[in-house]
């Protein structure tokens, strides 16, 4: 008796926890869907994909690490979304869009009879409650400063229930790339807790399933600490495949803490896990090589957006007691010798050696990967040593009897480079630098830091000579790059705090820059864009050396896997991932 | 007994200023290091520094340090150990839901280290010289030899490679939907390789120490005299040895007790266990100042409790040492 | 046992003088990149040749597989046949930091090359690097031992002589040196330090700062033992005929603590050496390019290097080995010790 009783209890347990995916919703009169062409699956079962550590929060306004916002992202719903494959904006809360002629009015239609999660209905207050929370300044959300402009906050009014229009301070090019990744929050649930002014505890890890709801492809099911998140189907998403079946076929998504790459490289070998969203080449040479046992779905989609750059103290340093660094600036401010460096970097080396030929190098910031923006114009020298030893001697530089370099003034040439002691990659590329430079007879000394005392001393104390940073793959458009190129930008690395422009060519980029993002025609831009890269590549403020390929793998078991360049490389096409080979399969010992 | 209360006294007054002391210098050293919080989103070209340094006020992080240690005192004393940056919540429930996980496992391979640890130690020393004393002895020196970094890393390329163990975490994705007997065959499973690891480069140190000790035993004079006297092996062990080999014994015990929280970092790292290892790691590295400390003196709370209780077990079991502490107090 | 003990001694003093001469005995440069052949396998040695068979071993030379399988590999191209030499010129080292030298104990002609432990993923021959780099971190090991030792031992003396409240005070310094989680400390130390610290200058502040940190516990060790000493009978005899502090300490107590201070030197060696590579393993130790088998065994933390090139495991093999040979001989000084005071 006992054991029926027992049994019984497994099986209902067992049941219960089985039938708990929601089934998607039915398709409601006025409800207006987004269709998705060229998309078909299967519905059921669940993707485990690993992190690298655990998400810390799912409150969108208020998150700032990359890994909460990949959870995050599956939760909510934008007005506008970038597709990360085309790279362009396509329609998603907002079914449509008007532009006022002067750029600075935006008129957005919202879809109507779109559900949250939890059922309640979705309408403009929601906007304009989302708007808010992102722009109040006790909030201090890091995405308000994408909505100030000039200084000035963009405004934004409800039209009717349907309609929204924001009104920028002045125009903005592709301004519509801003919606993407700004969530729609409900009202009903955050009203509450921003007006009690606790916003910034709301949706914690601990939050309850009940409390958080969102316009994304799944809703919060569970939180274990320390290991993983688990997201299920949202039975009221707003978008259908091409068969009019409601998106995502997916019944859970499984979010693992893993740990660091190679971790995840294990677990994934070991068929805990289904995806693994970056790689480095060796991982996916180890992947390759085991591909015909494993089944593994490989992708390597090409050179990144991002750039990673040897970059040299230029910094204004009168204030600061730094007269080491202030005599070697005499160095790093010629233009030739930042030249004879570019030339005798071997950027074959790099893409070989570091990136295991799965790169690209770089002599610009904007790298082959960003076809929409790449001036296809400018020049690719190639390493040579001889030009590089003719352009220090004709900035007056020789080389004493020891074979080491030495500047007009007779000082050798011997400098430091400050690096992050995490990235294996840059720290790679240093080491080859320093034997780069050896040939020309400079010591460079290399300096691993921790993470955060190599940002200190970039941004706060200057106490640098030369750094190798990488920045971008944010986004394709120039604009993010803004404060990069601009000379009053908080990113414009090798001199920070400029009041006026340093140089003419500073002068004439920032106004590039300027003129570019207001500029609305997009071959108009590119040509603006154009002359910007070409002066970077000319003036050399960053040295470019390399950018690596964006590369993924997933298990045999994944449907419609189509990794992309832009973050998130993996998931942002979680709602159209499903499973081969029926629901009831999960991720077993391979 | 009032001196072993004295004893006891002044061993507490001890413990809470280590605490005092130990909490002033984590502030300390995490004031010196450059960089705070907020550093990674410096990178960002999209983000003002405005608002980072809103942020920074907002946490009150750009408060002067004796400021912000007052004010962590005055709420450590109310059990309260601050507030993390990065979860945006409560630093004790954080630390007490990964301290359980990390117990589970330190637990597990102390028991099983002395459980398999001691015997060895004494067999060996009963037959010194032998077979199986030199190999024994041999993989002891091996083990001690190689840094507990190297032993992770080895086990879990092994693991790997041939599938052997269940590799990181600490429960199966569908851990919800097991039955409670499936559930603990569960996590036994994953905790196989990260006990399995921690047991290696421990249980050299016990049985050196056991061995020594049962060896300085046996060539006693009593114990020479009760075997002239015909008494045999194992009662000689067993009545004789090991009541006082059990002196240095305990001691580490103490030892391993105390260490239970910290010492299993490298281990929990690399294999992925949830414990307290990788959250205050990471918490250093991202200067997520209350959560380290407060990790640091959780930590430092069990090893001065495990200090203690090595204390006291001495105390009440070895007669030599009570003698001492009379006559000191 | 007097066996195992010479061998044991013979071992490490062999290790020591090659380590020593490590530029003599290794056959290139450490530093030397050769960007083609990153992460080659040791070069096998072949008897046999197109000439018939020879008492010289000779190598021939690897080349990279372009296309196929194993594309990014290497082959043998044997059609040059490169033997082993002796007493080679080759690449110059100072030696003893003074005399300019480029005689090397074997090696071969260019552009062949011999490569015991394979190459690096910059093409360095790791044996030459394991043999520098053993240098550095016995040398570091060794150093901090010294450091650790001396001002433990003060420490430890001071604390176990005087005893009361300088006992006290002391052993609450220790506990907190003990309890202070150190690795999380040094993750931020190497940030404070003047970017422009020479190679040699990082070295001794390493080893410095290990033995600063390892100095508790040997502190407790003669502590205990000055402890017990002191209240010996003769001691306190002696006190009584009215000997000064410093009579005491140098008749009396010192000669007792030779043996645990040697026995500790020899058990805390092999963990110095390991406490070196595990901070250089963290990226806390010599930088780049001078090798130490922590930073060699950096490139490890990488997962697909760690299976992929079995021939970079040497630096852990060495490590070893070494601790191995210096835990016998603690096992010599320790048994030693026993029998002496029994």
């Amino acid at each position: 008796m006992k054991l029926i009783r027992l049994s019984l209890h497994v099986c209902f347990f067992t049941a219960a926890c089985f039938a708990a995916a929601p089934a998607p919703d039915a398709a409601k009169p006025g409800e207006e869907l987004a269709r998705v062409a060229n998309v078909s699956g299967r519905y059921g079962g669940h993707l485990t994909i690993g992190q690298r550590s655990e998400p810390k929060t799912l409150n969108p306004v208020t998150a700032t690490d990359a890994i909460s916002r990949e959870v995050i992202g599956r939760l909510m719903g934008d007005l506008i979304e970038i597709n990360r494959s085309t790279q362009q904006t396509e329609a998603a809360l907002a079914k449509s869009w008007e532009i006022s002629p002067d750029g600075r009015t935006f008129t957005l239609q919202l879809r109507k009879g779109i559900r949250f999660s939890d059922g309640q209905l979705f309408d403009a207050d929601d906007v304009v409650f989302s708007f808010n929370v992102y722009m109040d300044e006790a909030i201090d959300s890091p995405q308000r400063d994408l909505l100030i402009i000039d200084g000035k906050p963009i405004v934004v009014t409800k039209l009717d229930r349907y309609a929204v229009r924001f009104v920028l301070p002045r125009p903005y090019a592709a301004a519509e790339r801003l919606f993407d990744g700004l969530a729609m929050l409900p009202r009903h649930l955050l009203e509450k807790p921003y007006r009690e002014g606790h916003f910034a505890q709301a949706w914690s890890l601990n939050v309850q399933a009940g409390e958080i709801a969102g316009l994304g492809a799944f809703r919060f099911k569970q939180y274990i600490p320390g290991q993983r998140i688990v997201v299920e189907r949202n039975p009221y998403y707003w978008k259908v495949d091409q068969a009019n079946q409601r998106l995502p076929y997916l019944d859970e998504l499984v979010f693992l803490s893993v740990g660091t790459e190679d971790a995840q490289v294990m677990r994934f070998e070991a068929g805990e896990t289904d995806i693994v969203s970056r790689l480095n080449s060796e991982n996916y040479s180890l992947l390759s090589r085991e591909k015909s046992r494993l089944g593994t779905q490989l992708a390597d989609m090409g050179p990144s957006l991002e750039y990673n750059f040897l970059l040299f103290n230029l910094n204004d340093l009168h204030e600061k007691k730094l007269d080491g660094v202030a005599a070697r600036q005499a160095w790093f401010g010629d233009l030739k010798f930042r030249q004879a460096i570019s030339a005798a970097v071997d950027r074959d080396s790099i893409v070989r050696l570091v990136y295991g030929t799965r790169g690209a190098a770089l002599w610009g910031n904007v790298g082959p990967g960003n076809k929409l923006w790449i001036n296809q114009n400018l020049p690719h020298p190639p390493r040579s040593l001889d030009t590089a030893r003719q352009l220090l001697k004709s900035a007056g530089y020789s080389w004493n009897s020891a074979g080491q370099l030495q500047d007009p003034a007779g000082r050798p040439v011997e400098f430091s480079v400050i690096t992050s002691s995490s990235n294996t990659q840059r720290m790679k590329m240093a080491t080859l630098l320093q034997d780069d430079l050896a040939h020309l007879g400079i010591q460079v000394h290399i300096v691993p830091l921790e993470f955060r005392a190599m940002v200190d001393r970039v941004f706060q104390s200057f106490d640098y000579d030369a750094a190798i940073m990488g920045l971008g793959g944010g986004d394709a458009d120039p604009n993010p790059e803004m404060n990069v190129w601009s000379f009053r930008g908080t990113s414009h690395l090798w001199h920070l705090g400029e009041t006026e422009p340093a140089t003419t060519w500073e002068r004439e980029l920032d106004q590039l820059m300027q003129q570019q993002m207001v500029t609305l025609d997009y071959a108009k831009r590119k040509q603006l864009y154009d002359r910007a890269q070409q002066l970077i590549a000319q003036n050399l403020p960053f040295i470019f050396l390399g950018t690596p390929n964006i590369l993924a793998s997933a298990s045999s078991r994944v449907g419609n896997f189509h990794p992309a360049l832009l973050d998130p490389y993996t998931l942002w096409n979680a709602d159209e991932l499903y499973v081969h080979g029926g629901a009831t399969e999960s991720a077993g010992v391979r | 007994m009032s001196y072993g209360l004295r004893y006891l006294g002044r061993r507490f007054v001890r413990a809470i200023l280590l605490l005092i002391a130990l909490s002033f210098l984590c502030f300390l050293f995490t004031e010196m290091a450059p960089g705070s919080f907020f550093d990674e989103m410096r990178l960002n070209p999209q983000i003002s520094p405005e608002t980072i340094a809103a942020l920074r006020s907002h946490y009150g992080l750009d408060q002067p340090l004796i400021v912000r240690y007052g004010r962590w005192m005055r709420s450590a004393l109310r059990a309260d150990l601050g507030y993390s940056i990065a979860y945006n919540s409560p630093v004790t429930p954080l630390l007490w839901s990964r301290a359980k996980n990390t117990v589970l496992l330190a637990g597990t391979a102390l028991l099983l280290t002395w459980i398999f640890g001691v015997p060895l130690g004494v067999w060996t020393a009963a037959r010194r010289g032998g077979f199986l004393d030199r190999t024994v002895s041999f993989a002891c020196s091996f083990l001690l030899s190689v840094p507990e970094l190297i032993i992770a890393i080895g086990l879990l390329a092994i693991a790997v490679r041939w599938h052997l163990l269940r590799v990181g975490g600490m429960m199966s994705a569908d851990f919800e939907s097991f039955s409670p007997w499936a559930r603990v065959q569960d996590i036994l499973v994953h905790l196989a390789l990260p006990v399995s690891i921690l047991v290696l480069s421990e249980i050299a140190i016990i049985l050196r120490h056991v061995r020594t000790s049962v060896l300085a035993e046996l060539g006693a004079p009593h114990v020479q005299a009760a075997r002239a006297l015909g008494i045999g092996q194992v009662r000689l062990l067993f009545r004789h040895v090991l009541p006082v080999a059990a002196n240095p014994a305990i001691s580490l015990l103490g030892f391993s007790l105390a260490g239970l929280l910290s010492g299993s970092l490298i281990v929990e790292v690399v294999c992925g266990w949830p414990g307290l290892g990788p959250l205050l790691l990471e918490a250093a590295l991202s200067r997520d100042l209350y959560l380290v400390i407060g990790g640091i003196l959780f930590s430092s709370l069990f090893m001065a409790g495990g200090y203690l209780v090595a204390d006291l077990l001495l105390l009440a079991i070895d007669p030599r040492i009570r003698n001492d502490v009379a006559e000191e107090n | 046992m007097a066996l195992k003990t010479s061998i044991t001694i013979a071992a490490l003093a062999a290790i020591h003088l090659v380590l020593l001469a490590a530029d003599f005995c290794a056959p290139y440069d450490p530093a030397l990149q050769d960007r083609e052949l990153s992460y080659a396998p040791p070069t096998p040695a072949h008897f046999k040749g197109s000439t018939g068979v020879h008492l010289r071993p000779f190598v021939c030379a690897w080349t990279t597989v372009m296309e196929g399988e194993d594309a990014g590999g290497y082959k043998e191209d044997c059609r040059h046949e490169y033997p082993l030499r002796f007493f080679v010129r080759g690449a110059s080292y100072k030696f003893a930091g003074v005399y300019e030298a480029n005689l090397h104990l074997f090696g071969t002609d260019a552009p062949g090359k011999i490569l015991f432990a394979g190459t690096d993923g910059y093409g360095r021959d790791e044996f030459s690097r394991l043999l520098c780099g053993g240098r550095i971190s016995i040398a570091a090991g060794l150093i901090a031992t010294f450091i650790a030792l001396l001002s433990g031992g003060l420490v430890g003396i001071i604390a176990g002589y005087f005893g009361r409240w300088v006992d006290e005070a002391l052993m609450g310094v220790t506990e907190v040196f003990l309890s202070l989680p150190w690795l999380y400390f040094l993750l931020g130390v190497r940030a404070f330090l003047p970017l422009h610290l020479s190679a040699l200058r990082t070295f001794f502040l390493l080893t410095g700062v290990i033995g600063l940190i390892g100095w508790a516990r040997p502190a407790r060790l003669v502590r205990g033992l000055v402890l017990s000493v002191r209240s010996r009978n003769y001691v306190l005899a002696a006190r009584g005929f009215g000997g000064s502090h410093v009579y005491l300490l140098r008749k009396h107590i010192l000669p007792e603590i030779w043996g645990l201070l040697l026995t500790q030197a020899v058990l805390l060696v092999p963990r110095y050496i390991a406490a070196e590579a595990t901070l250089s393993f963290f990226g806390l130790g010599v930088s780049e390019p001078v090798p130490s088998w922590g930073n060699m065994l950096s490139g490890l933390q990488q997962y697909s290097v760690l299976i992929s090139y079995r021939w970079l495991w040497a630096p852990a093999c060495a490590l070893v080995i070494t601790s191995v040979l210096y835990s016998s001989l603690a096992d010599v000084l320790h048994s030693r010790l026993e029998s002496q005071t029994t």
